[in-house]
């Protein structure tokens, strides 16, 4: 008898954390280890009230936990915000693909992320340190609607920013007494000679409209099409490529991404929406 | 292939119905016949599929055409049980309820059924993503299927690659003559229930094969009469794909009122809603309650459908939604799997509420790229 695809496995809720008024991160204990790749994503259920797709923030290294940070954003995210210590959750996955990470191996990787896009950023970035001489270097630009909207805070602003090899900026859209930094959306802290365009890939991640704006902008800075990594967030379902929810064009997402370069799905209509 | 002959119907089928659960084409509805002048609408009479009633009190019936109902029904219910949990949860990896699927056979399939199920077969199918239930339905499934003859108003196969009469993918086929029937033997579990039922059986005489190619040849013809205007001078995909930004798909959708019907109806529509629920404490003999994750048929007509919690759709609009349906039909599908999504059976053609007919919107494109042709 062939595995039931649809039936996800129990896992413990181990840790929560507050990462912002409207984030939290859920740090989950499968029953049987779920071994992913950076960038692959989950579907994660609330018994007996429903399922939804998360990218883990976590390093695909321990497959033991996995964390997964959630904005609450509709239905099934407000009651998994409700979720205490110690309550079950299913998991099905992981699927589709994940960051090329090979194909980064002597390049600037130029990361972009906005929002709760920092979560697979998180996972891809701990990937990326872990290892970090076989990268040029790696170049972030976070952006976020507030300073207290930032996840990952501590790590933020404290040992991320002294990694050898890391150049990293934040920029909030909106500023309060605290803030020194920079006051814009993330395109405003994107600049030309951030990296070589020769030889670097980026990687993008945010709510659609900062993937639509920053990809412009990265296309007029010289980046090739095929060397811009977005990672597409549309309304998965099932994650193998049937349901058809997920569909743009002729790809799903689920199972042809989250993934893509922009080379490939740049042809289709109302991919940023 | 073997072809042997019945002069009857109802001990072949009662022989069946003694080896298995047997799903016969049954006419109902009101109005004009199924597949006559004026189908059109729902209030039509219609066939579907009933279980076989083996009292002899129900006539036999031998269906013309398609059955309004697609053989998706039988493989793909439109809602199941896909996963319980959690404590006790089964065992890993153990399908919920595949494995009390017992064999059934259904009667009065029809070419376009038959193709609708390659095209299925190579979604539910596809090496690494299984889907347990559909094979476990589709590996216990008896296809005996049969000719059509008198074509419906809304048949339009003989376009898309079809025939009135199917060459492969069955275990028997049963082609109707003047003194009885032909059948004609598809597969090796065709060939066991010939060979354990070889009394039901004669040789089937020369006149009566040369008699069904002629029905089978005048059936065809008669399609090609009814769709003589559906013509395209590009292969459907490059029409497709060449009017893409073309304004039939919002003038066309002006008359649709959402129902969802075509997708209900189409045999080769797939998509799917997987939702969670509570269910009583009914199962495995526990008192606990239990939660349970649902399989239903889902339409890429329907607003929300794509739509993801932070309200991003890229198809908000009607148009685009339809342009979706048609592409994935003729373009995207084909791309990926090597087979077209429409066979052609007219089914949506039917149960449309809004009046939309996917013959005029594939006619209308291929007009439209003629003329912008002409124009370049």
């Amino acid at each position: 008898m062939k595995p039931n695809l649809y039936q996800p496995i129990s896992s413990n809720i181990v840790d929560i954390i507050d990462e912002s008024p409207t984030i939290k991160s859920f740090v989950v204990v499968p029953e049987q280890p779920i071994k992913f790749e950076t960038g692959q994503f989950v579907e994660l259920t609330l018994p007996g009230e429903g399922e939804a797709p998360f990218t883990p923030s976590s390093s695909p290294k321990d497959a033991k936990k996995m964390e997964i940070s959630i904005m609450k954003a509709g239905r099934v995210t407000a009651l998994l915000h409700q979720c205490k210590k110690g309550q079950k959750l299913g998991i099905r996955g992981p699927y589709g693909n994940g960051y090329p990470i090979e194909d980064f191996v002597g390049k600037e990787v130029y990361i972009v992320g906005g929002g709760v896009g920092l979560a697979p950023i998180r996972s891809l970035f701990l990937t990326l340190v872990d290892r970090i001489k076989d990268f040029k270097s790696v170049v972030c630009r976070y952006g976020a609607r507030t300073p207290e909207d930032f996840i990952y805070k501590k790590a933020l602003f404290g040992p991320w920013q002294k990694i050898s090899r890391v150049d990293m900026r934040l920029t909030v859209d909106e500023a309060n007494g605290h803030w020194k930094g920079n006051v814009g959306v993330v395109t405003t802290i994107l600049a030309p000679d951030d990296v070589d365009v020769k030889n670097a890939v980026a990687v993008v991640c945010g709510p659609p409209v900062m993937m639509k704006f920053t990809t412009l902008k990265l296309l007029e800075f010289g980046f090739a099409a095929k060397d811009i990594y977005l990672s597409m967030e549309k309304n998965m379902s099932c994650g193998f490529g049937k349901c058809g929810h997920c569909m743009i064009g002729k790809f799903y997402v689920c199972k042809d991404g989250p993934v893509f370069t922009y080379e490939r799905i740049k042809g289709y209509p109302k991919i940023w929406d | 292939m073997e072809t042997v002959f019945i002069s009857d119907l109802k001990p072949f089928l009662d022989a069946v119905a003694g080896q298995m659960d047997l799903y016969v084409p049954k006419k109902t509805g009101q109005g004009s016949p199924a597949g006559g002048q004026g189908s059109h609408g729902a209030g039509s009479q219609h066939y579907v599929f009933v279980r076989y009633d083996q009292s002899g009190q129900a006539p036999v019936e031998f269906n013309n055409i398609r059955a309004c109902m697609p053989v998706k029904e039988f493989l793909f219910p439109l809602r199941e049980l896909a996963a319980v949990f959690p404590e006790p949860w089964p065992p890993a990896g153990e399908p919920v309820e595949p494995k009390q699927i017992k064999p059934y056979a259904v009667f009065g399939l029809k070419d376009c059924d038959l193709r609708s199920l390659e095209c299925l077969d190579k979604v539910f199918l596809e090496a690494d993503f299984e889907d347990p239930f559909y094979i476990a339905r589709r590996e216990k499934m008896f296809i005996i299927s049969s000719d059509c003859f008198e074509p419906g108003e809304s048949c339009f196969c003989n376009t898309m690659e079809g025939k009135p009469y199917p060459d492969h993918g069955f275990d028997l086929n049963i082609s109707q003559v003047s003194d009885g029937f032909v059948v004609e033997v598809g597969s090796q579990k065709g060939k066991e229930f010939v060979d354990g039922n070889c009394e039901l059986f004669t040789e089937p005489g020369d006149d009566a094969v040369a008699e069904r190619d002629r029905i089978r040849a005048e059936t065809m013809e008669q399609l090609q009469r009814n769709n003589a205007e559906l013509k395209f001078d590009t292969p459907i995909r490059d029409i497709m794909n060449e009017t893409f930004d073309s304004d039939v798909y919002d003038n066309e959708a002006k008359t649709c009122v959402e129902c969802q019907a075509c997708t209900r109806v189409c045999p080769t529509c797939h998509c799917f809603y997987l939702y969670d629920t509570k269910q009583g404490p009914r199962f495995a003999g526990t008192k606990q309650d239990y939660f349970a994750k649902m399989k239903m048929w889902d339409s890429c007509m329907r607003l929300a459908y794509a739509q993801v919690a932070g309200g991003a759709n890229p198809r908000k609009i009607l148009g685009d939604r339809l342009r979706h349906r048609l592409m994935h039909k003729f373009v995207y599908f084909l791309d990926r799997y090597g087979l077209q999504m429409c066979i052609g059976c007219g089914r949506c053609v039917d149960a449309e509420a809004g009046d939309i007919d996917i013959r005029a919107v594939l006619k209308k494109l291929n007009e439209e790229l003629k003329s912008t042709k002409v124009a370049r």
